[in-house]
């Protein structure tokens, strides 16, 4: 053995990374991608007194701004909840979750999880591209009891 | 030809657990340093018994398969 590396994830990112990860999230969670966000946002917007809703802010995250870049946005449904990924003003990444008939409590819990999951399937699939481009090869994958992922890749050097 | 494992743990949380097997010294470095650069902060590092044993050869160069790659393209 030669070295353990424990490491918090940075997500800086184009917003295309982001959604990808944001859908890949949402996928393992059970929500699915509304298609209508602007519509969704709308209505929203019009409940907005009525339904609570929770706000959460990806740490160490920086969403790369894109020249004439719009519809930086992603809108996933579940039930009643929903969630809406976003750029925000200061380029980070913040995630909203909404939902009639749940307490702040359980809407924070969902943006945390929610959040969670979406920073591991953006680290995911930047170390598998980045793994790839240096000639690793997958020894073994898998998901673990905890929900977490371990990769064992190998590289033979001259 | 040296065989140079590595195991990366992604915690449900986004926290990445990386562990080198089999490159000594500064190639144990390199890998350190790079997967650093895509994933993040370093919370924790260890360093092993094999860290410290004599390096076959100086360098693993990452950077080499890069150029040889640019130099193809």
């Amino acid at each position: 053995m030669s070295t353990v590396l424990i490491l918090a994830p940075v997500i800086i990112s184009s917003w295309p990374a982001i959604a990808a990860a944001a859908a890949g999230a949402a996928s393992a969670l059970g929500f699915t991608v509304k298609q209508a966000a602007q519509e969704a946002l709308q209505q929203d917007k019009k409940t907005h007194d009525t339904i609570e809703n929770v706000e959460l802010e990806l740490a160490n995250s920086e969403v790369l701004a894109q020249s004439l870049a719009t519809d930086q946005r992603i809108v996933l449904t579940k039930g009643s909840t929903q969630i809406v990924v976003e750029r925000d003003a200061r380029g980070r990444c913040k995630v909203c979750a909404s939902g009639k008939g749940l307490s702040k409590t359980q809407l924070e819990q969902t943006a945390e999880q929610f959040t969670q999951k979406l920073t591991q399937c953006f680290i995911y699939d930047k170390v598998m591209r980045e793994l790839k481009s240096k000639s690793f090869q997958v020894v073994n994958e898998e998901v673990m009891q905890d929900e977490s992922i371990r990769i064992h890749v190998r590289r033979w050097v001259d | 030809m040296a065989q140079h494992d590595v195991e990366i743990t992604i915690s449900r949380t986004g926290d990445v657990k990386v562990h080198v097997k089999g490159a000594q010294g500064k190639a144990c470095l390199e890998y350190a340093k790079w997967l650093t650069k895509v994933i993040g902060k370093v919370k924790d590092q260890q360093m092993t018994s094999e860290f410290y044993e004599p390096e076959v050869k100086a360098r693993i160069d990452l950077h080499q398969d890069l150029r040889v790659k640019d130099d193809e393209t």
